[in-house]
């Protein structure tokens, strides 16, 4: 999911830095004081997360974990998933320093993406509910934002649906493992700590 | 509040799965004639049907293929000239290494050889076996030594593989914790302020 340097053409480079500045600012400008220590948390687990790879064929898909950050933390995703890539990139070189922005944008996009629409399930009394809700996050969080990089490789001379069929069905375990993860994350933070999802 | 996110957070990330890394690397070596190369994703699998191409100092595409089911692929030297050689492994993976000049062997075309040769044939009138002996023999010798070296040059690559370390990842988890702690610092200034 993390794209490389070199591989995107220069208008995708600067739109998806365009998204990032855009998106973090909304993100920094909503941060109250109480948020900080659970954009910590998430930044640092989503910084980790890209290490634990699931082995899906000839090649590999990691865990992502932007649709969870994106259910807990709304429009701080952007701040919190652009900390995470820029040190995953200049610690593993995953993913170029140029392609940062485009690779926020992509990742932090359908986090936002779930935290609009999947956040007043995660609300609601009906652990059921809760657990759909997670689930929802973390399958579409993965599916939106591989969407997201198929968009962008096709901006830049890929044929987009060819590369979004290879790119979905590499991540469909993840999206299943991820979904589940994240239902059981939501229902254990319903449980401990009902006021990280309001 | 605190402790219970440490809690959680380590709950995330005790789910057992396996660890690597995930980018992948091109490794090239000259032997002889040709330029040999290895291409992996740092969890050390190897890209089968990965692109290579091949450019020269000023950009211009000189030739392509495909790595094998080894991640391998070899090829001819193509020019004396820095060679930058790119894989690309499809969504949106892809490395680059670059072969100095220095590193090639001159090229000598089997055609220019052999006109030398005959050249040496003429402008000596006595024979010249010896001449011929040399070109044969050094021949012979570099082929000999690259089939010997080949295992090792391979094993060398394989020892390349950047592997993911531990402490660079709690690191980097320290700098997370770091810089939201500065920035918590500030915010609780200005609203005690």
């Amino acid at each position: 999911m993390h794209i490389a340097e070199g591989v995107l053409s220069a208008p995708v480079l600067i739109g998806g830095a365009t998204i990032t500045v855009a998106g973090t600012a909304i993100g920094l400008k909503k941060i109250e004081y109480q948020d900080m220590p659970k954009i910590a948390v998430l930044s640092s687990a989503f910084f980790v997360a890209s290490l634990i790879h699931i082995p899906v064929g000839p090649t590999s898909a990691h865990l992502i974990l932007n649709g969870l950050c994106g259910i807990i933390l709304g429009w701080a995703s952007f701040p919190a998933l652009l900390l995470g890539l820029f040190l995953q990139a200049i610690l593993f070189q995953f993913g170029g320093l140029t392609a940062l922005g485009v690779n926020t944008a992509t990742m932090a996009t359908s986090a936002v993406f779930c935290f609009l629409f999947f956040k007043g399930l995660a609300k609601s009394q009906n652990k059921l509910l809760n657990f759909i809700s997670g689930f929802l996050s973390g399958f579409a969080g993965v599916f939106i934002a591989g969407l997201l990089v198929a968009l962008s490789l096709s901006l830049s001379g890929e044929v987009f649906i060819p590369v979004a069929k290879m790119i979905v069905i590499v991540h469909i375990p993840v999206m299943v493992i991820e979904g589940i993860l994240t239902g059981f994350v939501v229902l254990f933070l319903k449980r401990v700590k009902p006021e990280l999802l309001n | 509040m605190i402790t219970r996110d440490i809690r959680n957070f380590v709950l995330i990330i005790l789910f057992p799965c396996f660890i690597f890394g995930h980018k992948i690397n091109i490794f090239a070596t000259v032997e002889g004639n040709k330029i040999f190369t290895q291409s992996y994703a740092s969890d050390g699998r190897k890209i089968k049907g990965g692109i290579i191409e091949v450019y020269d100092k000023s950009g211009n595409k000189l030739l392509s293929g495909v790595t094998d089911s080894l991640g391998e692929f070899s090829f001819v030297i193509p020019k004396k000239d820095d060679l930058k050689i790119v894989i690309i492994g499809g969504m949106g993976h892809r490395a680059e290494t670059i072969v100095p000049a220095e590193d090639l062997p001159e090229i000598v075309s089997p055609k220019m050889e052999r006109a030398q040769t005959s050249q040496n044939k003429e402008s000596s009138k006595s024979p010249s076996r010896a001449d011929i002996d040399t070109v044969v023999i050094r021949r012979l010798i570099e082929d000999a030594i690259d089939r010997r070296l080949h295992p090792v040059i391979k094993i060398i690559a394989e020892q390349k593989k950047e592997q993911i370390r531990f402490t660079d990842v709690v690191g980097g988890i320290g700098y997370i914790f770091g810089i939201v702690g500065i920035c918590a610092y500030f915010m609780g200034k200005k609203r005690n302020a």
